[in-house]
């Protein structure tokens, strides 16, 4: 059984050769992927020039129920970017080196999933032409967005957070493109040499290239949870049952992790069989990944649980009998599968064996997911079910054109990430050098206690 | 006097951590550690144990850039909900503290960010016309120590390389 | 030019509903409901629908909740001090209505959270919505407690009014076309008329000059229209409707009335939210 992180006796040359190779000469299982994304997407496209027609009618959003799927899978699938942050910012600050054969694609995952996060609020909007006037430019009118507005918080967080996880990820890929660049011809060759941006690695170059990828981590993280806990306040900052919660920061932010996570060990293991990457993306990463997702898994849970019963020994009847509801009520067995999924089959990641058995892994990361895109939706429908005003009371169960908007979501997402694969490195081939080199020369004392040292520690003996 | 850039090619980083080590001891009078730079395949923080501490500017960019977000951000915020004064909301104030302090930590970040861009960008030099000495194999598994020297340092550079197992050298005219 | 602007007005847009709001109020526009007068007739509602353009959206779309009533007339079933009784649908045996157009909040939940700052609280003390604005976001709809906020899911004008029955369109305002929100203003065309004829006579508008079309046409004259502004501001002209409030002991800016008489009947739905609405309604006695 493999405990390695990873074999620290692999050659350089055969990093550069297997993860250039994954760049290049798409088979056959890569078309049929692009052409299945590309089916989904034009499930959505469909039925959202259907949608952009007729107006928002066909969705059967109605009136209690203005917000539907659409913004359950907002909120999902920003959750979801939350994963890029967290493997790749916090694990760098904590020198954790384990994330490095397999943060590239976590934070790929964090921009593409802003990308897909950033389209529903637009989708979802009543007259989507004049979805710029959100933006706060000069008008001769002197008319502006409504700063007050949660939804304008919203555009400032995502803009801000597509910018700086999409600079992040290229910023990161620098070196990388270098490499790309000095082993391609032709077109790709032109296109690596203009995004390398005349990279050679010299020493002034690692250096700053150091102090601003830290400094790029450090922005990242209060950026990531400030993104989910402005994203929680479209719900948190309303006056309904149910939605205003003060616990939701928090607890946007440990589901959007737990959906982050899941989404890396989905991703993690389709790529290490596809690109056939066993040697980097190793089942030893595999299961320190598990266990982080378990560890969020019951953040998750305890949050959860505290909202149960804070609104359970309150004082709020109408937030009571809405929790009573999402028990009982026509949601129900959403509720519970969202609970079930949610907090206990986590638990199959604290079986090492479990763990360390691929196909099962796969299952449960997509059920986890399924689980919380259940919780977003849980967290919007029932509200607008059962609120307030009693004569309002209604379920509303989305029709085709939400859901195909929703299932193309995926495809799209898939598509971008499908053509990220295959023009950027999907392993990061520099930091797993780097990640080798340093184990090895941790493994031999004398070289470490001098490798490790900064120049301002005090020298030893002048003497090499 | 002709300038001579030279490039050595090491297989391994302790060759050249000790290459740059003798130079730093003066081995060859005259040659100064400030005429090295290391190209290297991967990031090597202890490297500044033999180039001495250089200095990188990237923070103070941050720095500035997170000030001017910050307050800029706010400014911008205030004075256009002052300009937009038919709309109080929500029996709110017409300038609301809290919702624009949360938009001016967006910007903080988002300036903070822009600005630590530029900052690398210029303090790497990078998007500038590369220097044509380069070695493929430095982006693959070696280390280079690159010099810019005046004519009669290349013998003396080129045999102390050579003390430490150098696997290539190359030069040229600087034009 | 700006920053000047801000420097000297700092304290005036610092100022919140509790310290007086903004505005220098010319008018706080308000409402009163009795229900023990309310006969669940409808009138006001279609009323409403003729006077402000509302789309008749049909069978199908009311039933799936999209329909556009701005005024709606609640029925509850369940009278709690009937016990057994309350199996009947007649109001003596247990039916009760609601009318519940939009309350006008004084600090309405609605407005701060447009993103494009297309609802707004005017001078008039009235919770504006500004259809040529709207991107319909709907936010605003989920965040009004008594869901009085109805959105045009569709381009309803294309078969709401077959002609010639667009004949019958009230020209003093728009017909809304599909993707934009819109609520009860109070027959916002009324008062600028009103407004606008009293200008003309260099007079004061006077109270009972106009009324709302609910109001007009309530057979039972439950609904009285009025002026709320003597309840705001000290030394303003009372009004029958701010006689009626003060009579009720009913005030506005509270999240719970103190009473000295608690026979008194008015109340305001879920003023414990704090958005302290312009309507009051009066409750309904019944004998058990």
């Amino acid at each position: 059984m493999q405990h390695k992180d990873i074999n620290e006796d692999i050659r350089w040359a055969q990093i550069n050769k297997d993860v250039l190779r994954s760049m290049e000469n798409p088979r056959k299982a890569y078309w049929i992927s692009v052409g299945i994304c590309l089916a989904l997407l034009s499930l959505a496209v469909i039925a959202e020039i259907y949608q952009y027609n007729v107006g928002l009618g066909p969705t059967n959003l109605n009136w209690p129920h203005m917000w539907g799927l659409y913004i359950a899978t907002f909120i999902f699938w920003i959750g979801m970017s939350h994963s890029g942050t967290l493997l790749s910012a916090i694990l760098h600050i904590i020198h954790a080196d384990w994330r490095k054969p397999i943060y590239r694609f976590a934070e790929a995952m964090t921009t593409f999933t802003l990308m897909t996060a950033g389209l529903f609020p637009i989708i979802h909007l009543g007259r989507v032409w004049n979805m710029y006037w959100v933006l706060p430019y000069y008008s001769d009118r002197g008319i502006w967005p409504n700063f007050r507005s949660p939804l304008v918080w919203d555009a400032f967080a995502i803009s801000t957070y597509l910018t700086s996880s999409a600079l992040f990820l290229f910023i990161g890929m620098i070196p990388d493109l270098a490499i790309c660049r000095d082993n391609t011809r032709g077109w790709k060759k032109k296109l690596y040499t203009v995004l390398s941006l005349g990279w050679r690695g010299d020493d002034r170059q690692w250096r700053n290239f150091r102090k601003t990828y830290l400094i790029m981590a450090c922005f990242l993280i209060p950026l990531a949870v400030s993104v989910h806990s402005i994203v929680s306040s479209d719900f948190a900052m309303s006056i309904m049952p149910g939605w205003h919660v003060t616990t939701f920061p928090p607890y946007f932010v440990a589901g959007a992790l737990y959906s982050g996570c899941a989404g890396i060990i989905t991703l993690f293991i389709l790529l290490r069989y596809f690109f056939r990457f066993e040697q980097y993306m190793t089942l030893p990463i595999l299961e320190k990944t598990c266990k982080l997702t378990f560890a969020i898994a019951m953040v998750w849970t305890y949050l959860n649980l505290i909202e149960y019963s804070s609104v359970w020994y309150g004082h709020d009847t109408v937030a009571k009998e809405l929790l009573i509801d999402k028990f009982t009520g026509p949601y129900s067995p959403y509720f519970w599968a969202m609970n079930i999924l949610g907090s206990v089959l986590p638990f199959t990641l604290a079986f090492e064996k479990l763990r360390r058995h691929i196909p099962t892994m796969f299952a449960v990361s997509i059920l986890l997911n399924v689980g919380m895109w259940l919780e977003r939706w849980m967290i919007v429908s029932p509200t607008l079910a059962m609120s307030y005003e009693p004569f309002t009371h209604t379920v509303m169960w989305a029709s085709w054109v939400q859901w195909f908007i929703v299932i193309g979501s995926f495809g799209w997402f898939g598509l971008l990430f499908l053509v990220f694969v295959k023009i950027f490195p999907s392993v990061s081939m520099y930091e797993v050098k780097e990640m080798i080199f340093h184990r090895r020369h941790l493994a031999n004392k004398d070289i470490a206690a001098v490798m490790h040292r900064r120049s301002s520690d005090p020298q030893p003996s002048e003497g090499h | 006097m002709k300038k001579y850039h030279l490039l050595g090619l090491f297989s391994n980083f302790d060759e050249a951590f000790a290459a740059i080590s003798d130079i730093r001891h003066h081995k060859i009078p005259g040659v100064q550690l400030e005429d090295v730079t290391v190209i290297s395949p991967i990031e090597h923080p202890e490297i500044d144990e033999v180039l001495g501490a250089r200095p990188s500017h990237v923070p103070k960019f941050t720095l500035v850039g997170s000030l001017f977000g910050m307050s800029a951000g706010f400014l911008f915020l205030a004075t256009a909900q002052a300009n937009f004064a038919v709309q109080p909301q929500g029996g709110k104030p017409v300038i609301p503290l809290p919702s624009n302090i949360v938009l001016s930590y967006e910007m903080l970040i988002l300036f903070g960010v822009l600005f630590t861009l530029t900052g690398f960008l210029l303090g790497a030099r990078l998007l500038r016309k590369r220097k044509p000495l380069y070695s493929e194999k430095v982006s693959l598994d070696q280390v280079g120590i690159e010099m810019e020297l005046e004519e009669k340092y290349i013998e003396p550079v080129k045999a102390l390389f050579r003390q430490h197992q150098v696997i290539e050298i190359r030069e040229e005219v600087v034009k | 030019m700006s920053l000047q602007n801000i420097l000297q007005d700092w304290s005036k847009y610092r100022k919140g509903n509790e310290e007086g709001g903004f505005h220098d109020y010319e008018h706080l526009w308000g409402l009163a409901i009795d229900l023990n007068k309310c006969i669940g007739c409808n009138a006001c509602s279609v009323a409403c629908y003729a006077e402000n353009n509302l789309a008749v959206v049909g069978k199908d779309k009311f039933a799936k909740h999209q329909e556009m009533h701005w005024l709606r007339v609640e029925r509850y079933w369940d009278e709690p001090d009937l016990g057994e009784q309350a199996v009947s649908d007649y109001q003596s045996h247990g039916a009760s209505f609601l009318p519940m157009m939009c309350q006008q909040c004084m600090a309405a939940t609605c407005e701060p959270v447009c993103p494009v700052a297309a609802t707004y609280h005017t001078p008039d003390g009235l919770n504006a919505q500004v259809y040529n604005r709207c991107i319909g976001s709907r936010y605003c709809s989920n965040n009004c407690p008594y869901r009085l906020r109805y959105f045009n899911f569709y381009s309803y004008y294309e078969d709401s009014w077959p002609a010639p029955l667009n004949m019958q369109l009230n020209p003093d305002l728009t017909v809304r076309d599909k993707g934009v929100m819109e609520k009860c203003t109070f027959c916002v065309q009324r008062i600028r008329a009103a407004k606008d004829v009293a200008k003309h006579e260099h007079r004061e508008l006077q109270d009972g000059e106009f009324t709302t079309a609910c109001a007009q046409t309530c057979p039972t004259q439950a609904i009285v229209f009025g002026d709320l502004l003597s309840l705001h501001t000290a030394g303003k002209a009372e009004s029958t409707l701010s006689t009626l409030w003060r009579d009720q002991q009913v005030e506005l800016g509270r999240t719970e009335q103190h009473k000295q008489n608690p026979d008194k009947r008015g109340y305001r739905v879920l003023e414990g939210l704090n958005t302290d609405p312009k309507v009051m309604y009066l409750e309904r006695v019944r004998e058990v």
